[in-house]
């Protein structure tokens, strides 16, 4: 069991989208470690997505948010919080919800602790008037490795032998409707009942984006990519998370999924019966999380988009959006 | 035998944000004003269930029962009704100022939603719809082993029970049916969404509140540490909703009232966000266990001092000011406190966070609370 201590900020920053358009976000990004005096550096520069938290099962976890407040915004003092999404028998005053404990005003620090005993993949949000800051890109990652790992020495998704891989991506999936980030920038109201997405994202890029290498200098506040590449025969652990406001469904071309956990639960029944089972499609609503592995076949090149093919699309047109790219390659 | 009477009327919704929504609901008797949703129906696995119908309003009503096997109107099996060769009803319905009788024995235990069947498009989404809950045959509320959902050794006993019905509302096509003139549905955009036909926050206060006449359902969910609490959704609208409870899990034991089971193989599982589709019903347990934290057994933080934290923003919170089940703190001045006894809040809400606004206003729509009280009355989650 380690100690983790991280710092997350809050503030702002920019987008940008295949078709030369950038959108203006509220985000958290990585101050770990950064010298008190040099933290405000950091004002402007959050990121879509917010950083990975990756902890194991049993770790006791420090995670102290900042408020940096909105460079571009700076009229407005919203708080924030950080909602560890499906955390297990939460306390409220860790729960991330202002509404039963507390937020987190500009300027000022707040540490959230967490010992999270079940592994799985999860999601972490600001749950500060939540339909606008989600919307405005203040979403992240979260994933708890099983002890098994320690224990094998190898990589497992839970605690479970069968749930064995080599290497896991994330298909994090958002929308992203320009409106509101356009009036949220310009000290305007938006009504949310008029959502309308033009944007499909993977892990905060929209492809053709999404093939490109994580901290691309193209897109400076989207680190990550959703390019995955992988030897003949490898088990890939794919991680779908929901965290848009709508349905999606994703399916790769090719390759048959075995899913393995849902919202990070073993899928394993009440008496430990194996209630695992095969997909070409992953229907995912808002708000969940599905862990499936695959083995790569033969050497190729296999999509991965979804099925709802209006949102395989920039602003409505050109053929892009949430879509990427498995690339399996022969043994070397 | 039970016999139930459902009167179809019409009245007015009130939401949280002012505005008064023309509807037509179930009442239960001819001097009771429609409600949002109807009448929950409490019945029991193997006994005939008698529901009659009376239509007050100006156009035909029926009511359908999914689920039920063998369903009679007026003595007969159900069958469509048409008008000038085009389907009006998918079963028999009531006339205007008419009445319909409708019979059925239900088989399985179980939740259920009742609805009308005629017009379905429109009077489904101007509320004529309820919840049916079938107690199975060998119910005992007083016997733990006895008080399930599904029967005993089903492992579905719980100790406290909520239902929790979704809807939406688009106030244009409720305003133009009050006024009699044409809308296209296919131009449906709602702007408010509901649990059991109130809206956050109105969804926290009691049951049968004076100012809401035609709303009389609460959702707030309370509860012990430890407690199984079955909570079961019912899809009454005609969108799908994500629901999310913070602080635990829920298992989800049946889905359209089938207990998840093959033979001996327990097919139930745990989800943190359980997609509630149209017509479709969720039985689930949630259970809070906690971390183990009390003032002998502190947390491993130190709370900040309020004054320089965001508490109750709004002007209120639902928080205690502690971090600990039970225990009161201090709330920064000026801010108003709803907690009672140091209870623990837990916000259950549509991750499709539009539908957690009021016309786009957060907080709003379908949004609830899980209360988790260090003591609570056990006469607190019956239905
Ligand atoms: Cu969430
Ligand atoms: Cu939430």
């Amino acid at each position: 069991m380690a100690t983790v201590k991280k710092r997350f900020g809050a503030t702002d920053g920019w987008v940008n989208m295949p078709d030369g358009t950038s959108h203006y976000i509220f985000g958290f990004v990585d101050i770990t470690g950064v010298p008190e005096n040099q933290i405000f550096q950091y004002r402007g520069k959050a990121t879509l997505l917010a950083p990975l938290l990756e902890v194991y099962e049993g770790d006791e976890v420090y995670l102290t948010l900042t408020n940096l407040g909105f460079p571009g915004r700076p009229d407005l003092d919203d708080t924030h919080t950080i909602h560890w999404h499906g955390f297990p028998n939460q306390i409220p005053l860790w729960d991330g919800v202002p509404e039963t404990s507390l937020s987190v005003p500009v300027g000022r620090d707040f540490t959230y602790y967490y010992k999270p005993l079940d592994p799985g993949t999860y999601i972490y949000h600001c749950h500060f008037e939540p339909v606008e800051h989600i919307q405005m890109g203040m979403v992240g990652p979260l994933t708890v490795h099983p002890q098994l790992e320690k224990d094998l020495g190898r990589k497992f998704a839970y605690n479970d032998e069968n749930t064995a891989f080599d290497l896991e991506a994330l298909i994090f999936l958002t929308e992203l409707d320009p409106k509101p980030h356009h009036l949220v920038a310009s000290v305007q109201a938006f009504d949310w009942t008029e959502y309308r997405p033009q944007y499909w994202l993977i892990s905060g890029r929209s492809y053709p984006d999404t093939v490109k290498p994580a901290n691309d200098p193209s897109l400076p506040q989207q680190p990550f990519s959703a390019l995955i590449e992988a030897y003949e025969g490898e088990k890939v652990l794919l991680r779908f998370v929901n965290i848009g406001f709508q349905q999606h469904c994703i399916q790769v071309l090719g390759i048959p999924l075995k899913v393995v956990g849902l919202d990070a639960r073993l899928l394993r029944g009440y008496n430990g019966e194996d209630i695992s089972y095969g997909r070409d499609v992953i229907y995912i609503a808002a708000g969940q999380t599905v862990d499936a592995i695959f083995t790569a076949p033969r050497a190729g090149i296999y999509p991965l988009y979804n099925r709802n093919h209006n949102k395989n699309t920039i602003a409505g047109t050109a053929f892009g959006g949430m879509v990427t790219e498995i690339r399996v390659l022969s043994k070397p | 035998m039970p016999v139930i009477n459902l009167w179809a009327k019409d009245g007015y919704l009130s939401t949280p944000d002012g505005n008064s929504i023309y509807f037509w609901g179930f009442a239960k008797s001819e001097s009771d004003p429609a409600q949002l949703p109807g009448p929950y129906i409490i019945a029991k696995q193997g006994e005939t269930v008698t529901v009659n119908l009376y239509n007050t309003l100006s156009e035909p009503v029926s009511i359908t029962f999914p689920g039920q096997p063998g369903v009679t109107a007026g003595g007969q099996p159900v069958r469509p009704q048409y008008s000038d060769g085009k389907l009006l009803s998918f079963v028999n319905h009531a006339e205007p100022g008419g009445m319909m009788s409708y019979n059925f024995t239900p088989t399985n235990p179980g939740t259920f939603i009742y609805e009308s069947a005629t017009n379905p498009h429109k009077q489904v989404p101007m509320g004529l719809y309820g919840g049916l809950v079938i107690r199975p045959a060998d119910f005992k509320p007083e016997i733990k082993e006895y008080k399930t959902a599904y029967g005993a050794g089903t492992n579905t006993e719980f100790d406290r029970e909520y239902l929790l019905i979704t809807g939406e509302i688009d106030p244009y096509l409720h305003r133009a049916v009050e006024n009699g003139k044409p809308y296209l549905v296919s131009k449906y955009l709602p702007r408010y969404w509901t649990l059991n036909g109130r809206c956050a926050p109105d969804t926290m206060l009691m049951d049968r509140v004076d100012y809401l006449p035609h709303q009389p359902y609460g959702s707030m969910v309370m509860g012990l540490p430890g407690e199984k609490i079955l909570m079961r959704y019912v899809g009454a609208g005609i969108e799908n909703h994500p629901l999310h409870p913070h602080g635990a899990h829920t298992r989800v034991v049946a889905v359209d009232g089938r207990l998840l089971r093959n033979g001996s193989i327990d097919l139930s599982y745990k989800r943190f966000t359980v997609l509630v589709g149209a017509g479709r019903t969720c039985d689930q347990i949630y259970q809070w266990h906690g971390l183990g934290y009390t003032p002998q057994n502190p947390i491993p933080t130190t709370l900040p001092n309020l004054r320089n934290m965001g508490v109750g923003d709004a002007g209120w919170t639902m928080w205690s000011g502690s971090p600990y089940l039970g225990v009161k703190g201090d709330i920064p001045v000026g801010v108003v406190s709803y907690n009672e006894f140091g209870e623990y809040y837990f916000m259950l809400h549509s991750h499709e966070e539009l539908q957690i606004t009021n016309w786009g206003e957060f907080p709003g729509g379908m949004m609830t609370m899980v209360a988790i009280y260090p003591s609570l009355s056990p006469d607190v989650g019956l239905l």
